[in-house]
């Protein structure tokens, strides 16, 4: 299952939502951006003005009067831009920080069937990268934008007030200009993408590389890893090599129309002077303007390009927000502990069903072991049985309610899945543990750990329960995560617990040492463990055999042993005595 | 296209000085110096148009427009045209070559990085954090290079303002002089906020990259978090990190300000200067109105060249501390084979020998190894591999009598094959994965995916043999993932294999197809499978239990399930039962909770 991505039209909505919750800070931003465009038309008009008036005859002190002018607009453009360039980040960061908090918590909130199936590369991606990569255009792109926006409407308005005869000249290169641009933003996001994927490709190749360091040793592998760096690297050129003609195109005809536009206005000025329809000082003032364009033009269309990208990842980060629930509480109550599956159906893809009507009844208290060859369904039908996905036919209840209908909160009170995979978050050892329980008190904590044989080892860690651990802080040994996984499950406390060891620990050493933390666990509580170590199964009270998505054999291991079916046969390989 | 791009990446990226960054820096600079040198020139001729186009337009003005409409003022936009056509052609040539200087060393230094993690085994890994070599490439060889794609601009920024600082020094002592002092003044003051400014970018470059590590750190654990609840405590503790990252940019934006602000004051004020020295000298006749617009144009212009110069220091320092990290990761050397052999190979057939445990693999045999501490008998696996040459100096392995170490690391490595517990996959597509040689036939490989029984990992990569892995087949189970490494290893087909623990990870089921393919598919070829998996040692020609160290008896498996215990080897055979026995019933194993993992491990 791939989570989804949001359209154009959910990304314009958004981006537009976004923009009215900030309505009063962008425009204050706007007009101290627009106050300050002000102050900088001041220069070349200045300019214009002692022009004309060196021609004209003049004195020293109107020469002092008019840069004085021009000095007190420069303090003022200055100050403005200070206040308005301060808001403008302020504002950026805080759009930012909005942004990605409510990203987080909508990824925390994700149903349960979304999460298992769509597994956290996806997710961490969404995270981590477009995150990323909205950051710079929010952040800057955005203050950016307004800035040139508004100073190149200003120059325009200015030119056209001054002359508007000589103005109309400075357009004379913008047909060239659209074209190109047009040309360049419609190809330049996807070609800027190539480029980053083959960056990260050639990251990705070097981190295999080194955490592989040991496998590309035994297997002779340097020449083809060396090889594959020089794939990517080849994949990166040749993405260069695209951008780059497309900025071969870009430069130019850009350039080119602020190459012409201020000969244009010379000639065209020179015309207009000479049937005395302008000043000199007004030509010049209007070609200074037209140099003073560059720059925010420059600007206006790299960071179009940005925000291009930008709006790419952003369709990614709303789209998290596009999955539906995948649960309604109806408020039944449970009557009991006693969980039952019946004619459990449940297909990934329609029409391709993987459980074929399975009925189970769950005596209290009693542990049922699954065994079966891989892909027979055995995982699928633990997360029935734990209340992660609905069934496609067929009910999974508990005390007679349906396991779906139960608010999330209480759902975890009844049936824990518990998977070989864990995880230590960065925090302290405490918070780790509190994830389950958030009321619990260091004393309840101690005695969760002591009764998975944590306790020792976590009271000699350097700062004992208030040790930071995960990725950064102290390393826990897989075992010991393992120990806080389980330590967890005791805070939890549910009556019924599904372990599925089908992603077992590659490792088998650590496996072993883990089994007495893990019987503390399942003390006094139903167990469904899906197992793939026969010892598991020879001590369960009851063992079911699946294979093809049904229970071939159910029963007690010496009935089934007894009985001489599959179970039987594989049993006498192990034993062997 | 204007000018064609040499294909990248080079065939040989050089062996460059690891001696001091300057002389890396140097080094690759010599490699691409003509590139470099067209690039600088070109640099040049671009600053320069630009630098006289003031002067042009001053003289347009003059000659030009106060002449009136005419042939003068035709020759000056000509003129005008011309050096923008040059300006035009030589910077989209002279941003090719900048990109391609760039590229040159960014992508050299990247195949640097690229063959030494590539060859040099453990020892990266021992050395160095991984994060640290991934970003040597994603991050130091790029930053190294950024200096070659700046050095043209800056070598042409610095001759177009001398050039304005000649032309005015020419036309005016006094304006020559303010622009040649003034400048570097202006510099110098907005240099004074560059410092702060960088210490809070990079507060807040810090901040945020906790805060991403946070949220990537609770997605990864989602799955986890969604089944026992949490959410709540990580949300609040990600919105509190979320806004120390907004104040740590608020904190850059107060700076940042301050510099833009800055950058407009002080220009500006020099301009106007600028403008009232040469306004009074047009009063006074000194100079003409076309002269004051250049004298204007000028000082606007030497803005450009002094926001390069900063942005040139920024990007040195930047490459020097990138060249200093990329020293420290091109100076790891290979654990093992750092030096040619000096034996010469022994013949295939000959025994190998660990002289520590007395583990000897005779020619043709399936061996299993046995041990109570599975890290015991995995160590002398690891030995037989001879990772580290060092490390192994007191523990001798030989082939044929020779130690390994004195072998030709790379023909040992075709003759021995030692596949680890935790062997990784590698992105590609699988059959490419499989057959890491390239030597296997179609049917080599399905024998081999039969061997391990993994023909349930082709329907699960889409296309089969011919689809693609994601990186460290990421897609695949934990024992999918071992049995297509099992398969490879089977792939390598060496003279001596050696498995350590090959059926961890896989169901009962499953593990009791791949323990009679495999010893079948070895028969008759010396393979050692370090493994207490009572369903595998039930295949194998024969079985060496290591107790405390050493070899405490060999036998098949039957024979030592069924050895008395006054028999030769008897007690060693007992301890073996014990050991095996415990695969078959939890409640028989001999191990307490003295030995648990959590206190050594954790005390380590």
């Amino acid at each position: 299952m791939k989570l989804p991505v949001a359209d154009l039209r959910e990304v314009r909505r958004h981006t537009s939502g976004l923009m009215r919750s900030y309505r009063g800070p962008l425009t204050t931003v706007a007009v101290l951006h627009t106050l300050a465009a002000l102050g900088g038309l001041a220069g070349p008009l200045i300019l214009g003005n002692l022009v004309d008036a060196v021609v004209a005859g003049t004195t020293e002190s109107y020469v002092i009067r008019v840069v004085s002018i021009g000095v007190a607009a420069i303090v003022a453009q200055a100050v403005l831009i200070k206040i308005a360039q301060r808001k403008a980040m302020v504002l950026g960061e805080s759009v930012f920080a909005a942004l990605r908090e409510r990203f987080v918590e909508t990824v925390t909130s994700l149903p349960l069937s979304t999460v298992e199936q769509a597994g956290t590369g996806d997710l961490v991606a969404r995270t981590t990268n477009d995150v990323d990569r909205i950051q710079h255009a929010v952040r800057f792109g955005v203050p950016r934008l307004i800035v040139a926006v508004v100073t190149i409407l200003l120059t325009v308005v200015a030119s056209f007030i001054i002359a508007p005869q000589v103005a109309i000249a400075m357009f004379v290169g913008l047909p060239v200009m659209i074209v190109v641009t047009r040309w360049y933003l419609r190809r330049a996001s996807p070609a800027y993408q190539r480029e980053a994927a083959a960056y990260a490709a050639l990251n990705g190749t070097i981190t295999e590389t080194v955490e592989g360091a040991r496998t590309v040793d035994a297997l002779r592998l340097a020449r083809r890893r060396r090889g594959r760096v020089d794939d990517d690297l080849r994949e990166a050129f040749d993405a260069e090599r695209a951008t780059l003609r497309l900025r071969t195109v870009l430069f130019p005809g850009i350039d080119f129309t602020f190459v012409v536009a201020p000969v244009a206005i010379l000639v065209w000025g020179g015309y207009l002077i000479s049937t005395g329809n302008v000043t000199l000082g007004a030509v010049t003032t209007i070609t200074m303007y037209t140099f003073q364009l560059a720059g925010p033009v420059w600007e206006l269309i790299f960071w179009l390009d940005e925000i291009q990208v930008a709006a790419t990842s952003l369709a990614r980060i709303i789209g998290v927000e596009l999955v539906e629930t995948d649960r309604t509480p109806s408020g039944e109550e449970p009557d009991d502990e006693h969980v039952v599956a019946r004619d459990v159906r449940y297909a990934y893809r329609e029409g391709q069903d993987v459980l074929h009507g399975i009925d189970l009844d769950l005596a209290v208290g009693e542990r049922l072991a699954v065994v079966g060859p891989s892909g027979a369904g055995k995982s699928t039908l633990g997360r029935m049985l734990a209340g992660v996905h609905p069934p496609t036919g067929g009910s999974v209840t508990v005390g007679g309610v349906n396991l779906v209908d139960l608010p999330l909160e209480d759902l975890r009170g009844h049936v824990a899945l518990v998977t070989q995979e864990h995880h230590v978050f960065v925090g302290t050892l405490a918070e780790n543990l509190r994830l389950a329980d958030v009321d619990a008190d260091d004393e309840a904590l101690r005695s969760a750990l002591g009764s998975v044989d944590a306790l020792t080892w976590a009271e000699a860690l350097p700062d004992g329960l208030a040790t930071t651990v995960g990725s950064g802080g102290h390393v826990l040994t897989p075992a010991q995560a393992q120990q806080v996984a389980l330590a967890r499950l005791v805070l939890l406390d549910p009556h019924t617990l599904v372990l599925d060891e089908a992603t077992s620990l590659l490792d088998p050493r650590a496996a072993r040492h883990l089994e007495s933390s893990l019987d503390a666990v399942l003390t006094g509580r139903t167990v469904v463990a899906i197992a793939h170590r026969l010892h598991t199964a020879h001590d369960a009270d009851r063992v079911a055999v699946v294979d093809g998505g049904r229970i071939a054999e159910i029963g007690p291991h010496d009935e089934l042993v007894a009985a001489g079916g599959d179970y039987a046969r594989l049993w006498e390989s192990w034993q062997q005595e | 296209m204007l000018v064609a791009v040499r294909a990248l990446p080079l065939p040989d990226p050089g062996t460059p000085p690891l001696t001091g960054p300057i002389r890396l820096l140097w080094w690759q600079a010599l490699r691409q110096k003509w590139i470099l040198l067209t690039a600088i020139a070109l640099g040049i001729v671009v600053f320069v148009c630009q630098a006289v186009q003031p002067y042009l337009l001053g003289r347009a003005i003059d000659e030009g427009l106060a002449d009136g409409f005419g042939s003068a003022l035709w020759g000056w936009a000509a003129l005008l045209l011309a050096v923008g056509a040059l300006l035009i052609t030589a910077s989209a040539i002279g941003h090719r070559f900048d990109v391609q200087c760039w590229m040159r060393g960014a992508f050299g230094m990247s195949q640097l990085v690229g063959r030494t993690v590539s060859e040099s085994g453990d020892a990266i890994t021992e050395e160095l954090p991984t994060g640290e070599v991934v970003s040597a490439v994603a991050n130091d060889s790029l930053r190294l290079a950024e200096i070659y794609a700046i050095a043209a601009q800056f070598i042409g920024s610095l001759s177009a303002y001398l050039v304005v600082a000649a032309i005015m020094l020419n036309q005016s002592v006094e304006l020559g002089l303010i622009v040649v002092l003034g400048l570097p003044a202006v510099a110098l003051v907005l240099s004074f906020l560059i410092k702060p400014l960088q210490q809070r970018q990079s507060a807040q470059r810090e901040a945020a990259g906790r805060l991403t590590t946070l949220g990537a750190d609770t997605v990864s654990g989602l799955r986890i978090l969604r089944g026992i609840g949490g959410e709540q405590v990580f949300t609040d503790r990600y919105r509190v990190k979320s806004q120390e990252v907004r104040q740590a940019g608020v904190r850059v934006a107060g700076v940042q300000s301050l510099l833009d602000s800055l950058q407009v004051l002080l220009p500006g004020i020099f301009v106007a200067f600028v403008v009232y020295i040469g306004a009074m000298k047009a009063i006074a006749g000194e100079i003409t109105p076309g002269e004051l617009v250049a004298f204007y144009g000028y000082s606007a212009f030497l803005g450009w060249p002094l926001q390069i110069a900063t942005q040139t220091l920024q990007v040195a320092t930047r490459a020097h501390v990138a060249a200093k990290k990329l020293i420290t990761v091109l100076r790891v050397e290979p654990a093992a084979g750092a030096t040619p052999g000096t034996a010469p190979l022994p013949p295939a057939g000959a025994p190998l020998v660990d002289e520590t445990s007395g583990l000897r693999l005779e020619p043709g045999r399936v061996v299993a190894l046995v041990c109570e501490d599975p890290d015991a008998s995995a160590a002398v696996a690891t030995r037989l591999g001879r990772f580290d040459d060092a490390a192994e100096l007191a523990t001798p392995v030989r082939l044929g009598g020779t130690l390994l170490a004195d072998l030709d690391h790379a023909e040992l490595r075709g003759r021995v094959v030692v596949a680890e517990a935790t062997p990784q996959l590698f992105s590609g597509t699988l059959s490419d994965e499989l057959d890491v040689h390239g030597t296997a036939t179609r049917e080599d490989l399905l024998a081999a995916i039969t061997v391990a029984d993994a023909h349930d990992v082709l329907s699960s990569v889409p296309d089969g043999l011919d689809g693609v892995l994601p990186e460290k087949g990421r897609s695949l189970s934990g024992g999918q993932r071992q049995r297509v490494a099992l398969a490879r290893a089977i792939l390598t087909s060496p003279e001596i294999l050696v498995l350590v623990e090959p059926t961890s990870a896989v169901d009962a089921h499953t593990e009791a197809r791949i323990a009679v393919r495999l010893a079948e598919a070895r028969a008759g070829r010396t393979t050692l499978i370090v493994t207490a998996s009572p369903l595998v040692l039930g295949e194998v020609d024969e079985v060496a239990f290591l107790d405390d160290g050493v070899v405490a008896t060999r036998g098949t498996h039957r024979e030592l399930l069924d050895r008395p215990l006054d028999a030769p080897g008897g007690e060693s055979a007992a301890r073996y039962r014990a050991v095996v026995g415990r695969n078959l019933d939890a409640d028989a194993a001999p191990e307490t909770s003295d030995t648990h993992p959590g206190v050594t491990e954790g005390a380590r």
